[in-house]
């Protein structure tokens, strides 16, 4: 409402603008020709001092003089004819008067009919920041997250918690600028420089670049058995064509963890692609296959991450989606059941939440042992 | 409600300016006062309904309200205020805002300002002002609105093209479109004239401060756009001969040549036809140059969308505007009565030179930027008309021009005499020859062009200063009198001297640049060093640095002189901005003196170098600075009381020390 009571005010100045010279007592029409005999005053003043200066001589002066006066008279000529011109085409003034003052408005809300959006609102992001967060969309979190952090950038676990959620939202880049943050401020842990190097794979679009693997290294020096360090380091060792050592890393990653341990399940799998049917270096499509092979990988790393995070962590159904929806997409039936066990058993059976990740898993077509 | 109230208040300026080209036009044709002034309250009223759409704009980019589609485009809201505030012209919505920004606020000025102009003649520029809004901001409503909305609103923009982050955008686009637009001004006078069918002094008087102003910033914007390219891109170029680049040097060209026009104009009453011409070639020119620029014919940095419907939509309003007011010339120029007659070697004369090669310098300049795209479109073939070309054509018309310069203002007015006017310059002359020969025994013996370069650029210099010498009286009077008669000089003059000797100073720059700068491009670990000119630069170490936006690598760099003395630390980086993924290098640039070391980093080589390219660049400053010394000159010039519309009388002492000739 307001926006309209305001819109009609400026139409009104508007208007009115238009208006101000028929609200006037009168007309004045100054003439012109005072102007240009000003000018022409002025040129004579400085003849005269050019003429003192020694820059014209007396004769080129007086020839200058006088065309300067033959210009003055010129002007009193054309006086005469102007005069003429002012008849009376009144009513004709009037309705182009008329015209004029309601085109402004007629012309101005036809057009903000045909194109303005009256009913959005202006969204500036604070007053959207500043919302219930029950009410806020998985973005205005981040952002609400991002703000803060911008304030307080020495809060590692701030950079923590970010980091996963940019993976998850495909902001591979920022999640790598939450996990260096978080090292810089907080010193560098295993799980923090694996987070790192899975988020440099992201970059990549499925590379261990040397950056990743030097994220990887170092967290191997933190934690010798970080599995995640160890699946993706022999991920670089395959991607580099060392078969050898990559069969050598995923084999002893998947004799040793224990089989609650999504690693496991990973490690068993790249072997499997590695050993049996992966394409090799010299296929016909090898470029194009190889890099689909490195997504595959770099799935099958993100999604045995977000396994060991629902552990640590299990109250969050929307990553449980995820995890189900990733096995079912991997197809992997059994770990999918088994996840869709544990969240179920996080919330508790028959928790509401329970209930709808149960009904989530049926459509793709997963259900609980219960 | 804000981002509404704006959208709101362009549509209403659209209207108003619809009004504000036809009522008046009407009221002029048929005389009658009421309807001619209606002109003045519609342009003061249409620029406060512009400046408060800019204002909700630049409101929206500060609060980051992603629920605008151009802000969501072109912001972040991790970007700094500094470029929030600059970013609502960043991008083509904005910018065009910000044109006709600027040109409702020339058109107000022209109606609060234009009490003692004549009615008819007052009422026609603002029509044509009003025409020439109209058209720009149908063209914003219809193709490109910055208000355009986006629901539901995304919750983080796509940011700003990263070369754009700079200071260089808070000042480069706002100076360059004041004088692009500024020239809009003339433009209008010169058609409201043809349309009266009189144009006499008072027109020149009125025309020569709007160009004046219009000359002055597009001076500033392009030396600006100059030394932002040279910083910012990391090439240490100054001047590419990039068709964007031409697109507003060609205004200048051909407004420099107005300028001195109207003068003529003013002075003496002639060369009208040509002040009249010019007038609507430099406003064309600018229109070329937004065409060009805005279509996305070119692609550059200043391209931010290309749309074939906005290309063809300006192409409509150049042919309109440039064809129409051509076209009025043809009809009417030949009714226009001849000024005063002078002598071949006059100031007239030297200013008829001064049009007839800039122009031509202009014609060569819009050949060589425009045929590359005619011969694109019409045989798909991609050809580069580049530096070279511009060398053979352009400097042989200029050097003459530059030459020549120094006697424009110490020739009289219609019958000047050569002789005398070299025997004022001759010790100006003499010192650039002597310079020049230094120049070429002592520093540069391998080509005469630095020591040519120097004498031109020490010759404009020297000249402007012996200009106002002898205007002073040096050699008649003793020194105490010569200070105060130079102080009381006009200001007209001591402008012209100012604006003159600026381009010497460019001159002087541009020549020891291009023929005495030394380049390195090394490899360099930390702690090696790389020697240049009389300087030696170790590579410290590289660390890398978070911004608010960027992530960064920084490599330090410490100068040395040649005996070891520690000079200055530099620090050159390569960037990269997260949001669009783009990398940017932050040239390391050491002043010394006017002088500059220019270091810009390359990439990381794989045994743990870095590629490192160092400039030694002698004077260069000296460019922008000249620039700068210009702009003065034309500030200067503009502070004549003379140009001063609407000065009380003056007492006859004032009179007879600001009555004087200018320039």
């Amino acid at each position: 409402m307001m926006f309209w009571i305001f819109a009609a005010l400026l139409t009104l100045a508007a208007s009115l603008a238009v208006m101000r010279p028929f609200l006037r007592k009168s007309a004045d029409a100054a003439h012109g020709d005072q102007h240009d005999i000003a000018v022409y005053r002025d040129q004579l003043a400085e003849l005269e001092r050019e003429r003192e200066r020694g820059l014209l001589d007396e004769g080129e002066a007086e020839e200058a003089r006088a065309e300067i006066g033959r210009r003055i008279l010129g002007l009193q000529k054309s006086d005469a004819s102007q005069e003429a011109a002012n008849g009376n085409q009144g009513a004709l003034v009037k309705v182009v008067a008329i015209a004029a003052v309601l085109s402004v408005p007629v012309v101005s809300w036809a057009t903000y009919q045909l194109i303005g959006r009256p009913d959005i609102p202006a969204q500036p992001l604070a007053a959207r920041l500043e919302k219930d967060p029950a009410q806020a969309s998985l973005d205005e979190l981040v952002a609400r997250a991002e703000n803060y952090l911008a304030e307080n950038p020495q809060d590692a676990r701030g950079w923590d918690t970010l980091g996963p959620v940019y993976i998850r939202l495909g902001r591979y880049r920022d999640a790598a600028n939450a996990f260096r943050k978080a090292i810089d401020t907080a010193g560098g842990t295993a799980e923090r420089e694996a987070a790192l190097g899975e988020a440099l794979v992201g970059v990549g679009e499925g590379v261990v670049t040397g950056e990743a693997e030097a994220a990887f290294i170092r967290a191997r020096e933190h934690d010798p058995a970080n599995p995640r360090a160890r699946f993706y380091l022999g991920m670089a060792a395959a991607q580099e064509g060392d078969s050898a050592r990559a069969g050598k890393i995923w084999r002893a990653l998947a004799e040793e963890l224990d089989d609650a341990s999504p690693w496991k399940g990973a490690a068993a799998s790249a072997l499997a692609d590695l050993t049996g049917g992966s394409p090799s270096q010299n296929d016909d499509a090898a470029t194009d296959s190889n890099s689909a092979y490195e997504r595959q990988q770099m799935i099958e790393g993100m999604v045995a991450s977000l396994d060991a995070k629902l552990r640590d962590n299990p109250r969050d159904a929307e990553g449980w989606r995820r995890l189900i929806r990733s096995y079912v997409v991997l197809n992997k039936p059994s770990e999918a059941k088994d996840a869709l066990d544990r969240a179920v058993a996080a919330f508790g059976a028959g928790s509401e939440e329970a209930d709808a990740l149960n009904a989530f898993a049926k459509e793709l077509g997963v259900s609980s042992t219960e | 409600m804000s981002v509404e109230l704006g959208h709101f208040a362009l549509i209403l300026a659209f209207a108003l300016s619809l009004v504000q080209a036809s009522a008046p036009l009407v009221g002029a044709r048929l005389g009658n006062g009421r309807l001619m002034q209606i002109g003045e309250p519609a342009a003061i009223t249409g620029f406060a309904l512009i400046t408060l759409a800019f204002a909700a704009l630049m409101l929206a980019y500060v609060q980051s309200d992603f629920s605008v589609l151009n802000v969501w485009e072109n912001s972040h809201s991790a970007k700094p205020l500094l470029f929030k505030l600059t970013g609502t012209w960043g991008n083509h919505e904005g910018s065009m805002l910000l044109w006709v920004l600027i040109l409702s606020l020339f058109g107000a000025m022209v109606a609060f300002f234009g009490s003692n102009l004549p009615p008819s003649l007052r009422a026609n520029v603002l029509a044509v002002q009003g025409m020439i809004a109209s058209a720009f901001l149908l063209f914003i409503l219809a193709t490109s609105n910055p208000f355009a909305r986006l629901q539901p609103a995304p919750i983080e923009g796509r940011d700003l093209n990263p070369i754009l982050q700079d200071v260089g955008l808070a000042v480069h686009p706002p100076l360059l479109y004041l004088g692009y637009v500024g020239f809009s001004i003339s433009f209008s006078f010169a058609v409201a004239a043809l349309l009266d069918g009189r144009i006499d002094a008072a027109w020149a008087r009125w025309v020569r401060p709007w160009t004046l102003a219009a000359w002055a910033f597009l001076t500033g914007g392009i030396a600006m756009g100059s030394y932002w390219a040279y910083y910012e891109l990391g090439w240490g170029g100054f001047w590419f001969w990039d068709p964007v680049e031409n697109a507003s040097f060609l205004p200048w060209l051909s407004g420099t040549a107005l300028l001195h026009s109207a003068l003529v104009m003013e002075k003496r009453g002639a060369l009208k036809i040509w002040t009249v011409l010019l007038a609507i070639l430099t406003f064309s020119l600018s229109l070329l140059g937004t065409f060009l620029v805005r279509s996305g014919v070119l692609t550059s940095v200043h391209t931010f969308a290309s749309d074939p419907a906005r290309g063809v939509f300006i192409l409509a309003i150049l042919m309109l505007f440039i064809g129409g007011a051509l076209a009025l010339f043809a009809w009417r120029a030949s009714a226009l009565a001849p000024g005063g007659l002078f002598h071949p070697i006059s100031r007239e004369g030297a200013l008829v030179l001064n049009n007839l090669l800039l122009t031509t310098a202009a014609a060569t300049v819009l050949v060589g930027t425009l045929y590359p795209l005619l011969v694109e479109a019409v045989t798909g073939d991609k050809i580069s008309v580049g530096a070279p070309f511009f060398n053979l054509t352009f400097l042989p018309l200029f050097l003459p021009l530059l030459l020549a310069m120094p006697f424009g203002p110490v020739l009289a007015w219609k019958r000047g005499d050569l002789v005398a006017a070299a025997q004022r310059l001759h010790l100006a002359f003499a010192v650039a020859a002597i310079a020049g020969f230094m120049v070429y025994f002592l520093v540069d013996r391998a080509t005469a062009f630095a020591a040519i370069g120097v004498g031109i650029g020490l010759w404009l210099v020297c000249g402007a200063i012996a200009d106002l010498a002898v205007k002073a009286g040096a050699g008649k009077v003793g020194p105490v009198v010569g200070l105060r008669r130079l102080w009381g000089l006009p200001r007209a003059m001591k402008g012209t001297a100012l604006a003159h000797a600026g381009m010497g100073l460019t001159v002087l720059g541009v020549v020891c640049v291009t023929t005495l700068e030394a380049e390195r491009i090394v490899t360099m670990q930390p702690g090696d060093r790389v020697e240049i000119s009389d300087f030696s630069l170790r590579f410290d170490d590289i660390r890398p640095f978070t911004g608010p936006n960027y992530s960064e690598e920084q490599a330090f760099f410490t100068l040395f002189s040649s005996g070891g003395r520690q000079i200055g630390e530099i620090v050159s980086s390569k960037r990269f901005y997260t949001a669009r993924g783009m990398p940017t290098t932050e040239a390391g640039i050491e002043t010394l003196l006017l002088s500059q070391l220019y270091i810009s980093i390359g990439d990381a080589t794989s045994a743990g170098g870095l590629v490192v390219r160092v400039w030694w660049k002698p004077m260069v400053t000296l460019i922008w600075l000249g620039a700068l010394v210009m702009m003065i000159g034309g500030t200067v010039s503009l502070l004549d009381r003379r140009l001063r519309i609407g000065a009380p009388k003056a007492s006859p002492k004032r009179r007879l020390a600001t009555a004087g000739e200018g320039g």
